[in-house]
């Protein structure tokens, strides 16, 4: 696009700024909320009717997705001030930060695992007695949930100044404040450095400990480059979505706001291949029993394989392939349906990593699955009504975009 | 009536540009650009097709590949070489010397796509270049008829040109 057009589109854009006043309305609402519902009928249902093991499981595996995109996308907003990121304006700092409530959501639902930890933590039955001063109920809890607490606290911290009117100043403004306000330079790093950390233990506590003799160090590192990729895909998939709904000037119609959101996905698809590869050959070396199980029982065994084969296709092939070119990232269509793929390819590696460890061979997945999965986008959804909302009136606002929308 | 050349200066990319698709738009003259930097917007304004060099890149990388390829299965093959009881023809270290011989392929054939279709090393300057051109400023020299070069002057002004100087054709500076 020549900056001619641009300069045209965004004078457009500044002398006729629509007027949003919510894009998730009373509709959503009852929607998400209907979800809900059904999701906790079903985990109730199947807690009284024998199905406890696999309502814990599906439970498990929404809260790590769940709350891995919300804070993902936290993380990504967080990324664009240390990058000095102008790209978009307000509008990519706002759509990563709307998913934010569910953070909070992600806290109060972890407790509800001390409930399940006898059918989720193999440990809990079984303790094993080196590893019983680490893996142990109280200490798991607290050091889980005082982390996850740390990270929303950080979290919001971080959002209320960023939503403030000097960091959205700086955003907009093209080069005259050459750097965001202070506290935002000191809460951005703390939130991305504080996600690291926090992550990587959620990964080593919820999930590696689920088959409590695997080790991996790479694996907290992979994990939340997963929860990251899956924030970025969600704020490009919402923004896809808010496209169509938005009139006809909002800042997604613009073609290099959209390559921009595209070039994040390839980008950190990519990273996320590379963690896998570079943890599967060291193991594959190494070809330590200790090691090898997880894998083999993943890649090798029915019924496992064809699902880790397509978390593979899903999360790294189809985006590596189809977003190559400018075009594609371009097209709202091809970068909407990857990062549709993509999340649902996301949801289903949690899957793998969770599952495997504790029903060994068959596929446990049915309606109680699902409703439960229903349940949690749900919450998820209606936790982000606020901030979609926001991001609507960014989008609108026909503020300039920073010079460097390349 | 005489062709004659105006060099002016530009202090960045964004109104080197605009200057540029002005000048494209009134269809004055033709012109020449320096930058000391790789500019996504000049190469928008100049609307350049895009470089031949991409494909170059590919075919290093491809061949960086099959390289990767016929050295691993290969050697191993040659030399029967057992590492650990797993199959000879194994493919996930394989992967990394493939994947380091395109990069590295890869990279060589931009390299020298780059100096061939760019026609370095040469000992000529284009004419109007200045030193500043390979510093801190962005330069348009443009070759037009002297009848229309007060037009073109008050273009540049216009998009912010810092410097504008008129020379000659036939004294290149």
């Amino acid at each position: 696009m020549s900056s001619n057009l641009q300069l045209a589109h965004r004078k457009r854009a500044a002398t006729k700024p629509q007027a949003v006043e919510s894009v998730a309305g009373a509709t959503m609402k009852a929607a998400a909320g209907a979800m809900i519902v059904l999701g906790a009928i079903a985990f109730v249902v199947a807690l009284s009717r024998g199905g406890a093991a696999i309502a814990w499981e599906a439970y498990l595996v929404n809260l790590l997705f769940f709350l891995g995109v919300a804070q993902g996308a936290v993380v990504a907003s967080s990324s664009f001030y240390l990058t000095q990121a102008k790209w978009g304006g307000s509008t990519p700092y706002r759509l990563g930060e709307a998913f934010a409530p569910f953070l909070w959501v992600g806290f109060f639902l972890f407790f509800g695992l001390y409930f399940g930890r006898s059918l989720i933590f193999p440990w809990v039955t079984h303790p094993i007695a080196q590893k019983a001063a680490w893996l142990n109920t109280p200490f798991l809890f607290a050091r889980d949930g005082i982390a996850l607490g740390a990270m929303a606290v950080a979290s919001f911290a971080f959002i209320r100044v960023s939503r403030g009117d000097g960091a959205r100043a700086w955003t907009i403004a093209t080069d005259e404040i050459e750097l965001p306000p202070h506290s935002i330079r000191v809460l951005a790093p703390v939130v991305a450095v504080l996600f690291a950390a926090v992550y990587s233990l959620i990964a080593f506590d919820l999930v590696m400990s689920l088959a409590p003799v695997w080790r991996s160090t790479l694996f907290g590192w992979y994990f939340f480059a997963g929860c990251f990729w899956s924030g970025v895909t969600a704020m490009a998939l919402t923004a896809v979505v808010l496209r169509g709904r938005l009139g006809e000037n909002n800042l997604f119609t613009n073609p290099t706001v959209m390559h921009d959101l595209g070039k994040m996905v390839f980008a950190f698809s990519v990273f996320w291949i590379y963690l896998l590869f570079a943890q599967y050959i060291v193991i594959w070396y190494g070809d330590l029993p200790v090691e090898t199980f997880f894998i083999v029982q993943r890649v090798h065994h029915m019924p496992w394989s064809p699902l880790s084969v397509a978390c593979v296709v899903l999360i790294w092939l189809i985006p590596f392939t189809l977003l190559m070119s400018v075009r594609a990232k371009k097209t709202p269509v091809i970068l909407g349906t990857v990062s549709a793929l993509g999340l649902a390819g996301m949801w289903l590696e949690r899957y793998v990593l969770v599952v495997p460890s504790l029903s060994l061979d068959a596929i446990p997945f049915g309606a109680t699955q699902f409703l439960i999965s229903i349940g949690f986008l749900g919450a998820f959804l209606l936790s982000a009504v606020p901030g979609l909302n926001r991001v609507a009136q960014a989008a609108t606002s026909g503020e300039p975009v920073g010079d460097d929308a390349e | 009536m005489s062709t004659i050349a105006i060099i002016s200066s530009f202090a960045d990319d964004t109104r080197c540009a605009r200057a540029i698709e002005q000048l494209r738009e009134a269809e004055l003259g033709d012109f020449n650009t320096f930058s000391p930097i790789p500019s996504h917007k000049i190469e928008h304004a100049i609307g350049r097709s895009k470089s031949p060099v991409r494909w170059l890149v590919l075919a290093g990388g491809i061949s960086g590949v099959l390289t990767g390829l016929a050295i691993t299965i290969g050697t191993t093959y040659e030399w029967g070489l057992n590492a650990g009881g797993k199959p000879l023809v194994s493919w996930p270290p394989f992967i990394v010397i493939c994947f380091e011989l395109m990069v590295l392929l890869g990279g060589i054939f931009g390299f020298l796509g780059v100096l061939m279709l760019s026609g370095v090393p040469t000992t000529e300057t284009a004419p109007g270049y200045d030193g500043r051109f390979g510093g801190d400023r962005f330069g348009i020299v443009v070759r037009c008829d002297e009848a229309q070069a007060e037009r073109v002057e008050s273009m540049l002004k216009e998009s912010g040109a810092e410097e504008i100087v008129r020379e000659d054709e036939a004294q290149p500076r």
